[in-house]
């Protein structure tokens, strides 16, 4: 039996939102990663330490792939959300920890998002107690009236920007063999004992391998409807993601080594002091994609971070959520995505804030608190009557729980050393 | 008579005929083949294993589980798939609140203590979802039992009586055992269906397609979301898939495959009725968006001879839409459309008057008018129907209004 070929009636339109549909929540998780937080602490590892801190990006890396990996896995295979899933199989009391504790750590995320807003445009000499409330009040109202979706594609095509990270360490003229050696050596045995340099490590994981960015991915995985059979896709969607966010990463740690460290500045006191240090090494060019590199991660994250907290915590706790509903409708959602909005812009307004230390403060929370979050993904990702023959393989499960395992020893020593 | 939370039975402590305290509740189960409220039996965790204890043999129930025979009496517990676990299956999980129409997390599930000849029957009277059965489950524990219960009574009660609850279920075979129909959810109107479905996980929406009645399934799918209609149809395996497809208005039905992938809707294609079949190939080649790709053909044409009575008689036929009926349309030789007329003019006419002196004049339009055309004549000439006539002046089939409301809130 013969039929007329369909192909022809699918739009150009369907195609294109195909493709997104499996290009997109991985690279766009990957651009978030390097929000503010993720910029300071990058730049004052480089800062404070050289190049003494580049061996942690290739484990770093290996571990955030297994880690997004097993979140996308998981979104993919249950259609669920990471809160669902542990509700569901953990009960309330435990997702009520869980979610005390994402809405802190995730509190001070935001706060480093706008911390990145005000440093990013004072560099334009904008004064903080303007731009702050002022982007504060974008984003909520963005968000709430569904202009986000469409500012998207424009924050996402911004995050070319992130290559001027690239472009910045190349023209500082790093030393690129201590450079390479360094990333391949052992962890120096000084340094373990240095309780600045733990608590530097911790911050660098804490922000590559942000809790709030599992619950993230795996909802956008869920909400674009990627199954278990457009799944091999994503997956390289998410590794990609996740080894472009890392060359970022790299790049930003080796270009503040290269000058600040390398010129005697080993403290960083805002991203503007960071920006300052690369002028006179390489240029107008380099100090101005910096700033507008900045600027455009902390508004993308801070467009993200604060609803997708409130997704998450809505649903694990069973409470009304979504933008489509009324504010009388899903109270609590509403009131919680306000209040981190609010809340986490008005910390800034506090006069004197050292925004770099309470920036890479919050990332140290992530890492503290990714351990646990990971426990309950490796349980679930483990559990063969949700995943079927899509649980974990050994080596992911190797490599996850030594994640925990070392993230747990890192805090019990940043703890003992204090 | 009185209420216990599910909660507070988890955990309690039981003591059997003789006092002794024999072990902890660990499940409390309905079987919903015997009795769709009551509770069968509890499994019971003592040392020396898991034990089923049948309902029955409750004396009381509460913070301590009292039984009326010896521990040594009750079965080993076997697992089984026909019964309906309370703690895995319900607390925790997502359900369809029927009467709210929407879905809901279960926080805790109620039960009623019914004292009967010396020992008490439970059954599960509804479903909490709200503050109260959330801090109970917090403060479980933590907080005196005394103390939690006063609490407890100034929150107000957010619970769903069972009789509105759908339980989800994704497991075909257990589907049928639990007796699982989403017969509540399937009274509802198909667009309050289709905002339930998708707030739902891939593997539940697939759940409810496969089990509620196909026409309902058919006006549902019409309702939802394109993405989530493609992805709902690809989940689904052909033959169902096929039998929904043919439900659907042609048109909608022309839509839905031509988003799909083609070795899909050649499936499903395949696996239809040849009439629906060849109406459905017929709209997929004209372009989507053209005046054919939205048209139905579903309508009612009557030769411009009858009378009132024929066109009565053609209405009691008729199988398709509802919104078709607006015009009757009237043809002359070899299917040529020559006049119509509306539905009212029916209506209010005797039955024995001619047909053609009711005829009004029609709007009518080519098969490849572009959709922003057919748009703007229904605006034009504020139309019910528009007429879609082939290039020998033949009816072709018909474009509805909510067609065109339809294809205008999609087309940003």
């Amino acid at each position: 039996m013969k039929f007329p070929s369909i192909s022809s009636y699918k739009g150009w339109r369907t195609r294109i939102l195909l493709l997104l549909a499996v290009v997109g929540p991985g690279f766009i998780t990957a651009s978030v990663d390097n929000d503010a937080g993720g910029i300071f602490t990058y730049s004052l590892a480089g800062a404070q330490f050289g190049y003494s801190l580049l061996w942690t990006m290739i484990p770093i890396t290996v571990a955030l792939v297994v880690v997004q990996e097993m979140a996308a896995r998981m979104g993919a295979v249950t259609g669920k959300g990471l809160s669902d899933l542990i509700r569901e199989e953990f009960g309330f009391r435990l997702t009520f920890l869980v979610m005390v504790a994402l809405v802190i750590t995730n509190f001070g995320n935001v706060v480093a998002e706008f911390a990145g807003v005000a440093s990013s445009l004072e560099l334009f000499g904008a004064s903080r107690y303007i731009v702050v409330p002022a982007s504060a009040f974008i984003v909520w109202v963005m968000v709430v009236h569904g202009t986000y979706d469409s500012i998207e594609k424009i924050f996402l095509a911004a995050s070319v920007f992130y290559v001027c990270y690239i472009v910045a360490g190349l023209l500082a003229h790093p030393d690129w063999k201590a450079a390479a050696v360094a990333t391949i050596s052992r962890p120096p045995a000084a340094g373990i004992r240095s309780y600045s340099y733990v608590y530097m490590v911790v911050a660098l994981v804490g922000t590559t391998i942000a809790p709030w960015m599992q619950f993230y991915l795996q909802a956008s995985v869920v909400e674009k409807g990627i199954t278990v059979r457009q799944y091999r896709a994503s997956r390289w969607d998410v590794i990609l993601g996740c080894i472009f966010t890392d060359v970022v990463a790299w790049f930003i740690i080796v270009a503040c080594a290269a000058t600040l460290y390398a010129s005697g500045q080993h403290t960083i006191d805002n991203a503007a002091n960071a920006a300052e240090a690369l002028r006179p090494l390489a240029g107008e060019y380099a100090y101005l994609l910096f700033a507008a590199g900045l600027f455009n991660a902390s508004l993308f994250a801070a467009s993200i971070l604060p609803i997708s907290t409130a997704y998450a915590v809505c649903e694990g706790l069973g409470f009304e959520s979504g933008l489509d509903k009324k504010f009388h409708e899903a109270p609590v959602f509403y009131w919680l995505y306000t209040l981190l909005i609010v809340a986490g812009a008005g910390v800034l307004l506090i006069p004197r804030l050292p925004l770099v230390y309470v920036s890479v403060l919050s990332q140290v929370a992530n890492g503290v608190v990714l351990p646990f979050v990971l426990i309950f993904m490796l349980l679930l990702t483990n559990d063969r009557e949700l995943m079927g023959a899509h649980v974990n393989s050994r080596r992911f499960n190797v490599v996850a729980w030594t994640t925990v395992t070392v993230m747990i020893a890192l805090t019990l020593v940043m703890i003992v050393r204090h | 008579m009185s209420l216990v939370a599910l909660s507070e039975l988890l955990g309690a402590t039981v003591r059997d005929a003789t006092g002794t305290v024999r072990g902890r509740v660990r499940e409390l189960a309905v079987a919903p083949q015997d009795h769709p409220t009551r509770i069968a039996f509890l499994i019971i965790k003592t040392p020396g294993g898991e034990r089923a204890l049948p309902a029955g043999d409750l004396k009381s129930s509460g913070s301590t589980v009292r039984t009326v025979t010896e521990s040594s009496q009750w079965g080993a517990h076997t697992p089984s798939d026909g019964v309906l676990l309370l703690k895995r299956d319900l607390l925790d999980q997502q359900i369809i609140d029927v009467h709210g129409r929407k879905v809901v997390r279960v926080n805790d599930v109620e039960l009623e203590s019914t004292p009967v000849n010396g020992h008490v029957l439970l059954n599960v009277v509804a479903v909490d979802v709200g503050a109260r059965g959330a801090i109970r489950r917090l403060s479980k524990g933590v907080v005196p039992a005394f103390t939690l219960r006063l609490l407890l009574e100034k929150i107000p009660p957010r619970v769903i009586p069972w009789q509105f609850v759908d339980l989800l279920e994704t497991d075909p075979a257990r589907r049928v055992k639990l007796k699982i129909a989403y017969e509540g959810l399937a009274k509802l109107h198909p667009a309050d269906i289709a905002d339930i479905v998708e707030d739902l996980p891939a593997a539940e929406r697939e759940a409810v397609f496969e089990t509620i009645d196909e026409g309902v399934a058919a006006e549902t799918l019409e309702e939802l979301d394109p993405d989530v209609k493609v992805s709902v149809v690809e989940s689904l395996d052909k033959d169902r898939a096929a039998d929904i497809v043919q439900e659907m208005d042609p048109d909608a039905a022309a839509d839905l495959l031509g988003d799909l992938a083609e070795e899909h809707s050649g499936e499903i294609l395949r696996e239809m009725h040849p009439e629906e079949r060849r109406e459905v190939t017929q709209l997929l080649e004209f372009g989507q968006h053209t005046a054919a790709g939205r048209m139905t053909t579903e309508f009612i044409a009557v030769p411009e001879s009858g009378v009132v009575d024929d066109a009565i008689e053609a209405l009691k036929t008729f199988e398709g839409g509802r919104e078709a009926l607006a015009t009757i349309y009237l043809t002359g030789p070899s299917r040529r459309l020559s006049g119509a007329v509306p539905l009212v003019k029916i209506a209010i006419s005797s039955p024995a008057i001619e047909l053609s002196q009711l005829s009004e004049p029609y709007i009518a339009c080519a098969p490849d008018t572009p959709q922003d055309e057919v748009a703007a004549l229904f605006d034009k000439y504020n139309l019910i129907t528009l007429a879609v006539v082939d290039e020998e002046g033949r009816l072709a089939g018909i474009i509805t209004a909510d067609d065109v409301i339809t294809m205008l809130r999609h087309q940003d």
